[in-house]
């Protein structure tokens, strides 16, 4: 098999404020190939993000980060702050969680892409105005010619968003990575986005890191899911595997939690109640030294509450940590 | 019948000033405010071609004379016209305001968002010198930078800009503390923007409304300092005339004359309010989120 284009080796982020350490990702490790959508989950809290921007060390000065993350040969944790930023925006690039204020108000919509381009690629202003209508064109804008001279506020989030998305594929980076691009959308909308990243992939061939809580965006458009849970990864499966037989009882849960309509209906129109995960994601002051999801697990046992569960796998590309894996 | 349509326009550039236009005009107060400073900009301008007189030109028949035709304000004690006066004290006014506002916002913003951007030790600095300047009352700072540097009108500009500087540095300073902060900063970091690119493209311009509008108040500060430079000796040398020099001519004669005080002190007024009300309407168009 071909090298991967994104190899993360052991990495961990710890942030050292005022009240002690946290340790928000603990030794995670995970591959992105060339042209795949790689789907990160988890509640809020268990690191995704942080664990993306730590990548390219967007995180503030507070995060200690070790590891390797090497990408298309060069080690990322290594590189020098003119490196990065060589990097930023022109291989990786990130679209992020809010449309509404990730953009300058002041500066129109053309001119923040263009930005993009000049620095990058050193476009001058016309070849950057060109690409730029292309670009929007890219993410389905209608009018881009006229979009273009438009302020952030002129537009809506949807289109927001998009023109975010427009900014990170300025440069045809190699890697998207995408931090709940679409919470901030309303459903018609977020179907839109998926579709055009979806679209992007196949175009383009960027790969893609997806960022949600929400399980059903990733059942979308990913190839590959990676299950977090308190700074480590808890499952990781092709998508289909995940979905049909889910081994990690967080991941179960997850899935147990969305909800579908009539699913279990019975016929006076009784709907079975939402079920959710007990208790809550736990502190990430102390690195727990069993398994930190033993205090909202029904498998729990004695073995799970004395020792940090190993990865292993129980298929060929089917990763786990847990003592007790398997579908309920 | 036929309805006319007026000719759609295009161009965006063009359409934009047509709205800053249309903004503009939709506020009596700014429009009165800008002819009031076209005037006072265009009279210290063509000062040698508006005034009637010389600014020293004396005339000996008509000391303290009361205004007529020959002498549309009347006359001062040594028989100077006091329209040619005023009008050529513009020029001393309009320069300094200009030049001193200039001068403390080329000067105090970078340092103020150097400050305000990259915070630690460089902004405990710049703060802490700033407080310290902040402590003196503006006019007293610019009256002993002014002792310092010796009279002169350029000397006078150069105090009063630089005793503006405290007041801007923390405004910049303060703006850039909190638009560090917007979700846009990091944004523009995970698309490789540097920290100049982040300061000068993204942080900066959000701020130009504040900016602007404190501009226009140290304009008005400036022209009134100048003149209080003047008046003290400071400034504008006599014979050269400014309001400043001119309120210290009166000053003598208000028992006979109190007219030679009243002139400049109106024009004095008029300059900062109309700079003032300029400012607050430029204010309110160019923040893109006015929608009047």
């Amino acid at each position: 098999m071909a090298e991967p284009l994104l190899e993360v080796t052991d990495l961990s982020v710890r942030f050292d404020t005022d009240d002690g350490p946290v340790h928000a990702v603990d030794k995670l490790s995970f591959t992105l190939d060339r042209g795949e959508v790689l789907g990160i989950v988890g509640e809020s809290g268990c690191g995704k993000s942080v664990t993306c921007m730590s990548l390219v060390r967007l995180l503030p000065e507070t995060a200690v980060i070790s590891g390797r993350a090497v990408f298309d040969g060069t080690d990322l944790l290594s590189l020098s702050p003119r490196g990065l930023r060589a990097i930023r925006g022109r291989d990786i690039s990130f679209v992020f969680q809010e449309p509404m204020t990730s953009l300058n108000p002041v500066l129109k919509v053309g001119r923040q892409i263009g930005e993009v381009l000049t620095k990058h690629l050193g476009a001058s202003r016309r070849e950057a105005r060109e690409r730029t209508i292309e670009l929007l064109h890219l993410v389905r804008i209608p009018a881009p010619h006229r979009r273009l001279d438009e302020y952030p506020h002129q537009l809506s989030g949807g289109m927001r968003q998009r023109v975010m998305i427009a900014m990170a594929l300025a440069c045809n980076p190699k890697v998207l990575i995408a931090d709940e691009p679409t919470t901030a959308l309303d459903v018609t909308i977020q179907a839109g986005v998926l579709d055009l990243m979806r679209d992007v992939r196949e175009r383009l061939g960027t790969s893609i890191v997806l960022i949600t809580h929400n399980l059903g965006v990733v059942a979308d458009i990913a190839d590959r899911v990676l299950v977090m849970y308190a700074g480590r990864k808890a499952e990781e499966a092709p998508v289909r595997d995940l979905y049909a037989e889910p081994q990690h009882p967080y991941t179960i849960g997850l899935l147990g939690s969305i909800p579908l309509p009539f699913e279990g209906e019975t016929e006076d129109g009784e709907r079975p109640r939402l079920r959710e995960i007990p208790g809550r994601v736990p502190s990430l002051r102390e690195l727990p030294t069993w398994c930190a999801f033993a205090d909202r697990c029904p498998r729990a046992d004695e073995l799970t509450r004395s020792t940090v569960p190993e990865l292993r796998y129980v298929r060929p590309d089917h990763l786990v940590a847990c003592f007790h894996p398997g579908p309920e | 019948m036929s309805v006319v349509e007026a000719p759609a326009i295009t161009n965006p550039r063009a359409r934009r000033r047509m709205l800053l236009r249309k903004r503009f005009m939709r506020r009596p107060m700014a429009v009165a405010g800008l002819v009031v400073v076209l005037v006072f900009v265009v009279t210290a301008i063509f000062a040698p071609l508006l005034a009637p007189y010389g600014a020293g030109a004396t005339d000996f028949n008509a000391l303290l004379a009361h205004p007529s035709s020959k002498h549309l304000l009347g006359t001062d004690e040594l028989g100077r016209d006091e329209l040619s006066r005023l009008i050529w004290g513009a020029r001393a006014s309009i320069q300094a305001g200009f030049f001193a506002t200039v001068l403390a916002m080329v000067v105090a913003v970078p340092i103020g968002l150097v400050a305000g951007y990259y915070r630690g030790w460089i902004d405990t600095v710049i703060a802490r010198i700033t407080d310290v300047l902040l402590a003196f009352p503006f006019i007293i700072l610019a009256v002993g930078l002014a002792a310092i540097l010796g009279p002169s009108l350029k000397n006078a500009t150069i105090a009063l800009g630089v005793a503006a500087m405290p007041g801007v540095i923390r405004i910049a300073r303060g703006e850039a503390l909190a638009l560090r902060e917007e979700d846009y900063v990091p944004a523009a970091v995970a698309n490789g923007a540097n920290d100049f690119t982040i300061i000068f493209r993204h942080i900066l311009p959000n701020m130009t409304s504040t900016l602007l509008v404190q501009a226009t108040l140290i304009i008005p500060g400036a022209i009134i300092g100048e003149a209080v430079l003047s008046f003290l000796g400071l400034g504008v040398q006599p014979p050269t005339p400014s309001w400043g020099v001119m309120l210290q001519d009166a000053q003598s004669y208000l028992g006979q004359a109190p007219r030679l005080a009243v002139y400049p002190g109106l024009a004095i007024v008029l300059a900062s309010i109309a700079f003032n009300v300029l400012g607050d309407g430029l204010r309110d168009i160019f923040d893109p989120r006015t929608t009047r």
